[in-house]
């Protein structure tokens, strides 16, 4: 799965986008877990992160399967 | 509920009509968020905004359909800028249209409530100069650095064109008179002034009469020729002779055609009237306050003679471009001159020329030497002429060492490189460079120097080889020049190969040279063997095919062969680039592809 960093996200992992492949479909805490492995300096930002699955925020229980568009979006601050 | 929802990296329009036909609505309510240029009493010159746009425009349209159940609204539009946003323009325009105005009211307020909850937009980082590129991220107003450092040099074709658009913001505008303004970008929309045509006017040779008056004799009261303008009320038996364009004295009236009439002297005796008044009604072209051209328009001379119409004779319209071009390297001599072993031709130099023909603009030309040091004394002899130039370009050599050579020149100019690789076929080694114009470079973290404000320069060094040279000035400069006018970059469209493309895999995207012509859908599908739909140019960032009923042909694009970046053979043919993706081995014949047209099919409008 595609999962795509923005804002402040993009300078804690220095990329816009991580491509994971996962075996399996992965819930909220095993998607945070393979994140914060290859990229440890999102764990600080975990709290404040919303995640959103093929372009709607994703409800705790989402699965993430492997063709899903991941984004993790820090808090917003548009207008 | 009609909504329009856009999210643009362009200025937001001063002003915008409401819908028309609105039906039951009471309220057009407008709000527009603009960038504050102080916070904590620090001067912001800009903002930059980042959007994650296929979730915003989502997101916009859910808020306003949830909210509607409780506050009704009938139409919504809803713009939001990204990138680069100067102090005191808007970041944001919304207008609703609800029955009553307290609707309006309540609905907007909880609208922009829940935007800034919920829409994935982001104020990115407040700039003290205008100055911008991944290489001043540490100039963000807060002094916590990132944790880690943000390296962007290699771009994919789409990252590298978005990252030109966001640093290559429209030069302040300038009047130009219509006979200088061809190709320019118009700057602000031009509304009709009046009514078009602004009285009522004849179209025929005749009388007119008042539509409601069946008598068949009348008395002519007033001639009117084509140039009068003699408004007077008609009474019931008056007609006056009218000639065709003539400006008639009154509305509600009929021209009855001077050949179904019998004149004698005063006397006017109607034989016959037709079913239509013969009348061209005011306003019925353009009503007053409509646009005519909007703002980011690049001026053909269908839209000059609109302009001309209305008497905007100095619209404003974008600068013409100060463009600056030097060729590099010693093997390179000019083309009346017989290369020695190992030298060239310069190809390049009437390349980069005649390619800026299809943009208003000033070129200059020049050589600097290989040796970096008589470069950059070169250089500092023609600093005022560097200064001067909106646009530098540098033809450098292909290699690494050259490349270097160009990006070592652009940052003692004083640029901050923003990318220097980009993952296209051919043109690799790209180099894109902002400077914000100033002398002074600050010499740490590579940053470019600090600018005063409203001067940004851009600079790119282009792959020595011609074929390179044609490919990056298509779809990265033109962008650039695009942006800086104020315009519409070229767009990649959609079309149909016309033959098999066999090739190797390549880990980038290439950039194809191809002919690209307009077939019309029975004789393109009878000239290949596939079954597949016939569409006119679909949008290829929207995905979105024709309408079945305006499927009236399609682009056939006919690959041309090439074999390196150097090979010059197929670009006289050349008029659109094919979008081959990466790791792609092949495409089918009729295999639907992205093209970008390139400069021999845009023209001089």
């Amino acid at each position: 799965m595609r999962v795509l960093f923005f804002a402040q996200l993009k300078d804690a992992t220095g990329c816009n986008a991580v491509e994971l492949a996962a075996a399996s479909p992965l819930n909220t805490a095993q998607l945070w877990t393979e994140l914060v492995q290859r990229f440890p300096a999102l764990a600080a930002h975990r709290p404040n992160v919303r995640l959103a699955r093929n372009w709607e925020y994703a409800a705790p229980d989402a699965i993430f399967a492997d063709n899903d568009e991941v984004a993790l979006l820090p808090p917003v601050s548009g207008g | 509920m009609e909504i329009e929802i856009q999210l643009t990296d362009q200025p937001i329009a001063e002003k915008y009509l409401p819908p028309p036909q609105l039906g039951a609505v009471g309220a057009w309510l407008e709000f527009r968020g603009v960038v504050r240029g102080e916070e904590n009493g620090r001067t912001i010159r800009a903002l930059e905004y980042e959007a994650y746009p296929e979730m915003a425009g989502r997101e916009i349209r859910r808020l306003l359909q949830d909210i509607s159940a409780r506050h009704p609204c009938r139409a919504a539009k809803v713009i939001h800028r990204v990138g680069v946003i100067p102090a005191g323009e808007t970041a944001i325009y919304v207008g609703v249209a609800s029955p009553h105005r307290g609707e309006a009211i309540e609905l907007l307020a909880e609208f922009m409530d829940r935007l800034k909850q919920d829409v994935p937009v982001w104020k990115r980082r407040a700039l003290p100069t205008n100055i911008v590129g991944d290489d001043v991220r540490s100039l963000t107003l807060s002094a916590k650095k990132p944790e880690t450092p943000h390296v962007v040099s290699y771009k994919s074709l789409d990252e590298a064109r978005a990252a030109i658009r966001s640093r290559c913001p429209p030069l302040p505008a300038v009047r130009a008179p219509l006979a200088e303004a061809l190709g320019r970008v118009l700057r602000e929309t031009v509304c009709a002034p009046e009514d078009l045509p602004p009285v009522d006017r004849s179209m025929r040779d005749g009388y007119a009469i008042r539509a409601d008056d069946a008598s068949k004799t009348f008395s002519v009261v007033d001639t009117i020729h084509a140039a009068d303008w003699k408004p007077r009320q008609l009474k019931t038996g008056e007609a006056v002779r009218v000639a065709t364009g003539s400006a008639l004295p009154c509305e509600g009236l009929r021209v009855v055609m001077q050949e179904h009439v019998e004149r004698d002297g005063d006397k006017l005796h109607v034989a016959r009237r037709e079913n239509s008044t013969n009348v061209r009604l005011r306003g019925e072209e353009v009503r007053q306050g409509q646009p005519l051209v909007s703002a980011g328009t690049k001026l053909n001379a269908g839209a000059l003679a609109i302009l001309a119409t209305v008497g905007n004779a100095n619209p404003p319209v974008s600068p013409r471009l100060r463009i600056l071009h030097f060729t590099t390297g010693d093997e390179i001599v000019t083309p009346d001159q017989t290369p020695k072993p190992g030298q060239i031709r310069d190809s390049n130099s009437i390349l980069i020329r005649s390619l800026l023909q299809n943009f208003p603009c000033d070129v200059e030309q020049g050589h600097l030497p290989e040796d970096f040091e008589a470069a950059k004394s070169e250089v500092a002899n023609r600093k005022s002429q560097i200064e001067n130039a909106d646009v530098l370009l540098v033809s450098g050599g292909a290699s690494v060492g050259e490349t270097d050579f160009t990006r070592a020149l652009l940052e003692q100019l004083g640029f901050g490189i923003v990318f220097s690789q980009v993952s296209v076929r051919p043109g690799r080694p790209l180099i894109f460079g902002v400077n914000g114009g100033a002398s002074v470079p600050v010499p740490h973290c590579g940053i470019g120097s600090l600018a005063p404000p409203n001067k940004v320069r851009v600079a790119f060094g282009l792959p020595g080889n011609p074929l390179a040279h044609f490919v990056c000035f298509h779809f990265a400069v033109a962008a650039a020049l695009a942006g800086l006018t104020g315009g519409e970059p070229p767009e990649f469209l959609r079309g149909q190969l016309a033959e098999k493309l066999d090739d190797k895999p390549c880990p980038r995207e290439t950039l194809w040279p191809a002919r690209w012509e307009w077939r019309v859908g029975q004789t393109f599908l009878s000239a290949s063997s596939g079954d597949f739909p016939v569409a006119c140019a679909d949008n290829a960032n929207t995905g979105q095919e024709c309408p079945a009923n305006q499927q009236t042909g399609m682009s056939a694009l006919h690959l041309l062969a090439w074999a390196s970046s150097g090979d010059i053979t197929c670009m006289a043919a050349a008029n659109a680039l094919v979008r081959v993706p990466a790791n792609c081995a092949g495409l089918d014949n009729g295999a639907k592809v992205d093209f970008l047209p390139v400069a021999a099919m845009l023209g001089g409008g």
